[in-house]
Order: C-alpha cells, then sequence, then structure tokens
C-alpha cells in the first residue's frame, strides 16, 4: 500500500503544483474558473488515450518513442506556459479584455489538459496493472486514494496560500513560478534526449543529493514542485536557463508594452 | 590510353599509398566495431530484476537492454543515472548510459519498490 501512496502523490503533486499555481493566476485576474473542470476531463481523456496507445509509442523510433513524444509533450506544454503569463502580464492592463481574456482561458486549458496527460497515463497504467488487472485491488486503491488525499490537501493549502496575497503580487509571484515549473520540464528533456542516445551523455555538474537527496521527503517535494535535480548534467542546465531567460523575456515584453499603453 | 592505365596501376609508388590508404580505413573501421557500445541485458521476472548486479566499465558508454517477462509494467527508474522509462509488461525497453565515473549507481523499478532494487556497479 505504501508504495501506491507514494507513486501516486507523486503523480498528482506535479499536476496539483501548476494547476493551484494556474487557478490562483485566473483568480488574481478576476477569472472564473468554469474552464477548469472541462480542462481537467481534457487531460482525462488524454491520459487514457496516452496509456492506451503506450506501448506503440514505446515501439516507434527504434524503441525510444517514450523519450522523443514526451520531450515533445514537455516542450509543447513549457511554451504554452511562457505564452500563459506573457498574456496573464498583459491582461493587467489589456485594452481588448474580452478577446485576450479566451485567449488566455483556452491557454490555461491547455496547458493543464497536456501536463495531466503523462502523469495521468502514469496513474492509470499503475492503478489498472496492479489494482485491476493483478488483484491487489484493496492495497493498491486505498493506497492511491490516500496518496492523491495528501495531493490534494498540499494542493489545496498552497492555493490558498497564494490567495493571500495581493492580487498583483498574487500574479508575479504565480508566474515567477511557472517559469520555475516550466524549465525543469525543459530542463527533463535532455535527459530523454540523453537516455535515447540523442544528445551525448555527460556527468553531472554538481551533486547536492548528499546535501537534499531525491530520494527524502524533502527531495521528492522539491522535485515533484520545482523539478529539484541533485545531480544535473550540462545539457540540462544549458536547455532550463535558455528556456528561462525566453520565458522571462516574454514577461519582461509584456511589461514594457503595459507600461507604453499606461503611458499613452 | 596510357594515362589511364596509369591511373589505376596499384604496382608503383602511387599503388603503395593506395593499399596503405586501404589498411588505415579497414583498421579504423575495425577498431570501431571492437569499440562498439557494450550492451547488458536485464530481465524483470516477478517484479524482480535478474540480474540485479551489474558490473559496467568506467568512462564508457552501455545499453542496457530491460526485458519485462512480468504481464504488469514496471517502470526503470534511477536518481543517480537520471534515467525513467516504462517498460510494458511482456515488453522490452532500452536505455543507454554512461560515461560514468567509478562508483555504485542504484536503480529501482517504481511499481515495484519493496522487491525490484538493483544496481550498476562502474569499475
Amino acid at each position: 500500500m505504501t508504495s501506491a501512496v507514494i507513486i501516486i502523490l507523486r503523480e498528482v503533486l506535479e499536476a496539483m503544483v501548476l494547476i493551484c499555481t494556474l487557478m490562483a493566476t485566473a483568480r488574481a485576474l478576476k477569472l472564473n474558473l468554469k474552464w477548469l473542470p472541462f480542462a481537467i476531463a481534457a487531460g482525462i481523456a488524454g491520459a487514457l488515450t496516452f496509456a492506451m496507445l503506450l506501448e506503440s509509442i514505446s515501439e516507434m523510433f527504434d524503441g525510444f518513442g517514450q523519450e522523443i513524444v514526451n520531450s515533445c509533450l514537455l516542450m509543447l506544454v513549457a511554451l504554452t506556459l511562457a505564452l500563459h503569463n506573457f498574456l496573464a502580464l498583459r491582461e493587467v492592463t489589456a485594452s481588448e479584455r474580452a478577446k485576450s481574456r479566451t485567449r488566455l482561458i483556452w491557454v490555461m486549458s491547455a496547458a493543464v489538459a497536456m501536463a495531466m496527460t503523462w502523469e495521468g497515463a502514469e496513474i492509470y497504467l499503475y492503478v489498472y496493472s496492479y489494482g485491476v488487472l493483478a488483484g491487489e485491488s484493496l492495497p493498491v486503491l486505498s493506497g492511491a486514494a490516500i496518496g492523491a488525499g495528501i495531493g490534494f490537501s498540499i494542493g489545496t493549502f498552497f492555493y490558498y496560500g497564494l490567495r493571500m496575497l495581493t492580487p498583483r503580487l498574487c500574479l508575479y509571484v504565480c508566474t515567477v513560478f511557472i517559469v520555475i515549473i516550466s524549465a525543469g520540464m525543459v530542463s527533463q528533456v535532455a535527459l530523454y534526449m540523453s537516455q535515447a542516445d540523442i544528445l551525448t551523455s555527460q556527468g553531472p555538474v554538481w551533486d547536492t543529493s548528499n546535501f537534499i537527496s531525491e530520494t527524502s521527503l524533502l527531495g521528492e517535494l522539491l522535485h515533484a514542485s520545482i523539478g529539484y535535480e541533485a545531480n544535473p548534467t550540462l545539457n540540462q542546465l544549458l536547455l532550463c536557463m535558455g528556456f528561462g531567460a525566453l520565458a522571462l523575456g516574454a514577461m519582461v515584453f509584456a511589461l514594457m508594452l503595459n507600461s507604453k499603453e499606461e503611458g499613452a | 590510353m596510357r594515362l589511364e592505365l596509369e591511373r589505376f596501376d596499384v604496382s608503383g609508388i602511387r599503388g603503395i599509398f593506395v593499399k596503405r590508404v586501404v589498411c588505415v580505413v579497414m583498421a579504423l573501421y575495425a577498431a570501431s566495431v571492437v569499440a562498439q557500445t557494450p550492451e547488458i541485458e536485464i530481465e524483470i521476472r516477478e517484479h524482480l530484476f535478474y540480474p540485479s548486479e551489474v558490473v559496467v566499465p568506467a568512462g564508457q558508454k552501455v545499453k542496457l537492454i530491460i526485458y519485462n517477462r512480468d504481464a504488469t509494467p514496471e517502470e526503470f527508474e534511477s536518481y543517480e543515472l537520471n534515467r525513467e522509462k516504462v517498460i510494458m509488461g511482456s515488453g522490452r525497453g532500452v536505455v543507454f548510459i554512461g560515461p560514468l565515473k567509478a562508483g555504485v549507481y542504484p536503480f529501482f523499478g517504481e511499481f515495484n519498490l519493496k522487491t525490484a532494487q538493483g544496481k550498476i556497479v562502474v569499475e
């Protein structure tokens, strides 16, 4: 049962951190959350489809289909999130309110649905094959429920924590946090690429596993929330920083456009 | 006509040069075959890794081929190796690792943490 708790908690937490940050951003911009159930439903549908196709995906590209499809998915989510940040910051003073709101809601929904796809597929694979097929229903399903419960609780605390900030501050904190989350996603692409031998493998640049081990509770939490890596490679760091610069650049650009409009 | 014959004559000094080039190319090819990435096969049976300890050379890229003999899927994962891959039930997965420094790199099956444990020993 404990392994079920850990597996589900890890996946739920990763999705919850992102969903709660987007929810807080939406509320800071006084957007309602009517889009969220639809986005989550789309995410579940995506996860089920992904899990069903995983066998064929795994065999694609000389057996490296998982690495390539996951990398594309991660890049797509990260870019969608960068676009989200740009639109969210523009929203503060956007002149064409109604139009940009709809755009922002679509972008948020897409990010939630795509981010849930891989996490959800892993949960489905585990719960279905161990809980249903292998007949260990009670320990797996109760463990999964506990794991999901803890994940949702942490998410709720996190969401209300963000909501305690003033709307403007909440918006800035959320967008910066989204940059950190998405840069972590992009750095994961470097690992998949070296796992598939597309990028040359490298040794770690540093190793902080003695300080915060990825197997410790804090390490797991940090990994799930901000993509903490105890021993990152150079490719990981370069992708992470490159993407971070791009995403922050987009945010600065949005703020510059805002101040220009305000001045005019 | 004479000129053309000379061009294809491999018995003169030029011929020796051509033969040497051919030898070097063949030697390089042979060397590349010898230095091919070593392959290591690991099996998953009853949620256990066989072998659970694998020794690989330091400073060299290694190709791990993981066969899942169980009907249930497994996720091959290692924090130290920075690797993560789902191996479907009765399926096969390839993971490249290294070049690595000497040391011990644990790996595990995420879906069966209690039993599916193994390590790569790099020497």
